[in-house]
């Protein structure tokens, strides 16, 4: 890149130590930006998920009122949440996955209007708003203000000062006998008197000579009454309405103090209204269940639950506890479509799968649940279990099993942590603890799997091979028997019995309809391309068959 | 003075009151598709016969597509009117194809032996499909050209008459400028 640059630096000056000092510039922006580049490394399923609910965020929800794609328990924004999670797989941009969405639906599918054109002004209008209120306000405020700013008294004007002081004054306590006070009750009778006369001339009863006699007679008495009323000193109530007056001796000062005030109350509006709405929208939903609060999130960090995963949870639980799997792993997988990473579905999953004797899958599930939650008491369980049962990985399993009792209370759980803890101390990882599988007897049935002379260049080393047994004419489901072989070579003679099959109690009898998956990484949970499948050619295949061949000739594009 | 207040507060006012009444004659429900006359996306169907149809499969004819459900009244205000424009138009270059969305296959398969619908119909398994023609609810219908070019969509639900009409402008490869509006009318 330097080198590509060297000429040009060259042209632009002859001065060596110059461009000495452009190369060295551009060597330390080179050297930065490649810093700045996140470093490569292959995307995790926890990364895609992120990475989807991070796209789906953004993204409407076409058939919901204001919700978001990654919100919504809708079907629909099931499916398009699952074109995210595709196109993120894919390898596409943010902005090539909003643009695929855009190109269907329109605009009006990204919550995140567009910064550029026309929905630019959706970004610039709140601001400009903003600021126009802000100023509407300052105006008003100040023209408030104004009208409520008091007369300036001219200074050195005694009479006018007075005058006003006096308008100021109210009758005085009727049991105040001081000297200004007998003056002011007697310039308000004086007042009075001047009302009477008025009216009594008005309505006829006085003449217009006596009135205007009368009326020279009650005036004399009140200007004495006000002339010895402003020879008196200044009464002490005054003396605010003085500061009054002094304070507009100085009205710069006095306009900066107001102004300060204005703009101080008014940011404090300003933030008090924008704290007020960002802690409304961040922290109140809508409830979306009976188990769900109206306030979460940013206030209470309990994250919303949705009534259908919710139910999906409820309605899992109860069919494990029935026993019946099948209903259970269609629950669970339905949480887990709304919630990639819950720690108590995965748990659930992982036991399903340690029932039926898939260790490894069991682990991935209890892996999962604690990636999410690393003190999950039955993630944590399972885990040890698998490690104690399955992997004979006596102190992993110890390990596991001494931080679950440092999390359980005292009682019954934590009695059976111990014990099996005392167990795996007991067998001191010499003995080989005893598999809850039931005993093989009963009917089985055996054959060779071959795999395709085409296929086997294609063979992946750390594949795992699952013959699986379903009951013919059944309407799909859990398999009846699933035998797990890892690391397979071919041919291999292979026997299905009622040690496999996957519902304890379940007879393994009758017709049945064979296949064989070589899935490629091993790991029971995840299908792509690259398996390979096979089936018995003359499914259905009746339990206890000897020659039940099958040959894998099918590739997973 | 007062005159000047007036303009100002005018100036003020009116457009916002423009926008309101601009507001009054949109419908907030209407999305304008960016899908009028451009290419129709590609799609396989699994039809409920148990064949599988592709859309590049009626290349040459023009091609009416409906989205439904069983569980969709106007789906089924509109049910008759589809089979009888079908009727009309099965012996010419015309293909009418049904998919079904977000719909159980008893519940579907039993809607078209009540309407008795004779025309292709299948469901959009991953539901790709409705998204890829930019569905947000049902029934929705598209007319695609003989080049494969969407001409005309229609929300909501859609009788003979208009079908027949905007078939007949998709086979001479007339795109319209806008979509256009069901008006529902439940028949149960």
């Amino acid at each position: 890149m330097i080198s590509l640059y060297f000429p040009f630096v060259l042209s632009l000056s002859k001065d060596s130590e110059r461009v000495h000092r452009l190369g060295a510039r551009l060597l330390v922006a080179l050297l930065l930006s490649l810093l700045l580049v996140p470093p490569l490394r292959a995307a995790t399923p926890a990364d895609i998920d992120d990475r989807t609910r991070e796209i789906a965020t953004e993204l409407r929800c076409v058939v919901c009122q204001n919700l978001s794609v990654a919100d919504s328990p809708s079907e629909m924004a099931q499916q398009m949440r699952a074109i995210v999670r595709e196109q993120v797989q894919a390898g596409k941009t943010r902005d090539e996955i909003n643009a695929f969405f855009v190109s269907k639906y329109g605009d009006w599918v990204l919550l995140r209007p567009k910064t550029t054109g026309f929905s630019a002004l959706l970004w610039i209008l709140p601001y400009v708003a903003l600021g126009l209120g802000f100023l509407a306000a300052l105006w008003f405020i100040r023209r408030w203000t104004k009208k409520g700013t008091p007369t300036a008294i001219p200074e050195n004007d005694n009479q006018a000062q007075r005058d006003a002081l006096r308008q100021e004054f109210s009758l005085p306590d009727i049991e105040d006998d001081s000297e200004r006070a007998q003056l002011l009750r007697g310039r308000e009778r004086v007042r009075e008197e001047l009302n009477e006369l008025e009216f009594d001339f008005q309505s006829g009863k006085l003449s217009e000579s006596d009135y205007n006699a009368l009326q020279r007679e009650i005036e004399a008495k009140g200007v004495s009454l006000l002339q010895q009323l402003g020879a008196l000193p200044l009464a002490p109530e005054v003396k605010p309405q003085v500061m009054k007056t002094k304070e507009a001796k100085n009205p710069a000062a006095h306009s900066r103090f107001k102004l300060w005030q204005m703009v101080s109350g008014g940011v404090f509006l300003m933030l008090f209204g924008l704290s007020l709405g960002v802690m409304l929208t961040k922290s109140i939903r809508p409830r979306q269940g009976e188990g769900d609060t109206m306030t979460g999130g940013f206030m209470t960090g309990t994250p919303a639950v949705s009534s259908e995963a919710g139910a999906a949870l409820a309605e899992g639980k109860q069919a494990f506890e029935r026993q019946e799997y099948p209903k259970a792993i269609e629950a669970f997988k339905k949480v887990l479509s709304a919630d990639a990473g819950h720690p108590e579905a995965h748990s659930y999953m992982g036991f399903i799968l340690m029932q039926a004797g898939h260790g490894d899958g069991a682990m991935l599930a209890f892996d999962k649940a604690l990636a999410r939650a690393p003190n999950f008491p039955m993630a944590l369980w399972g885990k040890g279990m698998v490690l104690y049962q399955d992997k004979k990985d006596f102190p992993g399993a110890r390990a596991i099993f001494e931080r679950l009792l440092a999390l359980v209370p005292p009682g019954e759980e934590r009695n059976e942590i111990a014990k099996v803890l005392a167990e795996i101390s007991a067998s001191g990882g010499a003995t080989q603890p005893v598999k809850n599988a039931a005993p093989a007897t009963g009917q089985s049935i055996s054959g060779t799997i071959s795999i395709d002379a085409k296929l086997k260049a294609q063979l992946n080393g750390n594949a795992a091979l699952f013959i699986i047994a379903r009951p013919a004419g059944g309407a799909g489901g859990p398999p009846l028997a699933v035998k797990k072989i890892d690391k397979p070579s071919f041919p291999l003679q292979y026997t299905l019995s009622q040690e496999n099959v996957m519902m304890q109690g379940t007879p393994f009898t009758g017709k049945i309809n064979l296949t064989a998956r070589l899935d490629k990484d091993g790991n029971p949970t995840t299908r792509g391309a690259g398996d390979m499948t096979g089936e018995y050619k003359k499914n259905p295949a009746e339990v206890g068959a000897k020659n039940a061949d099958i040959v894998i000739d099918q590739l997973t594009q | 003075m007062p005159v000047r207040r007036l303009i100002i507060t005018l100036l003020i006012i009116a457009p916002l009151l423009a926008l309101l009444a601009y507001g009054f004659t949109r419908d907030a429900k209407y999305i304008k598709s960016p899908l009028l006359a451009k290419p129709a996306t590609p799609f396989n169907v699994m039809l409920y016969d148990g064949k599988k149809v592709t859309l590049e499969d009626f290349r040459g004819k023009a091609v009416f597509l409906n989205f439904w459900a069983s569980w969709c009244e106007p789906c089924r205000a509109e049910a008759k009117d589809l089979e009888a424009a079908w009727q009309k138009v099965k012996d010419k270059d015309m293909i009418f194809l049904g998919v079904a969305l977000q719909d159980l296959d008893d519940n579907a398969k039993a809607f078209l032996q009540e309407y008795q619908i004779t025309y292709p119909n299948g469901r959009d398994e991953a539901g790709k499909i409705g998204v890829d023609y930019g569905t947000w609810g049902i029934p929705e219908s598209f007319f695609i050209d003989p080049q494969g070019r969407i001409t005309y969509k229609h929300v909501g639900g859609i009788r003979a008459a208009l079908v027949l009409t905007k078939l007949e402008e998709a086979a001479k490869g007339i795109a319209s400028a806008q979509e256009g509006r069901g008006d529902y009318q439940g028949v149960r």
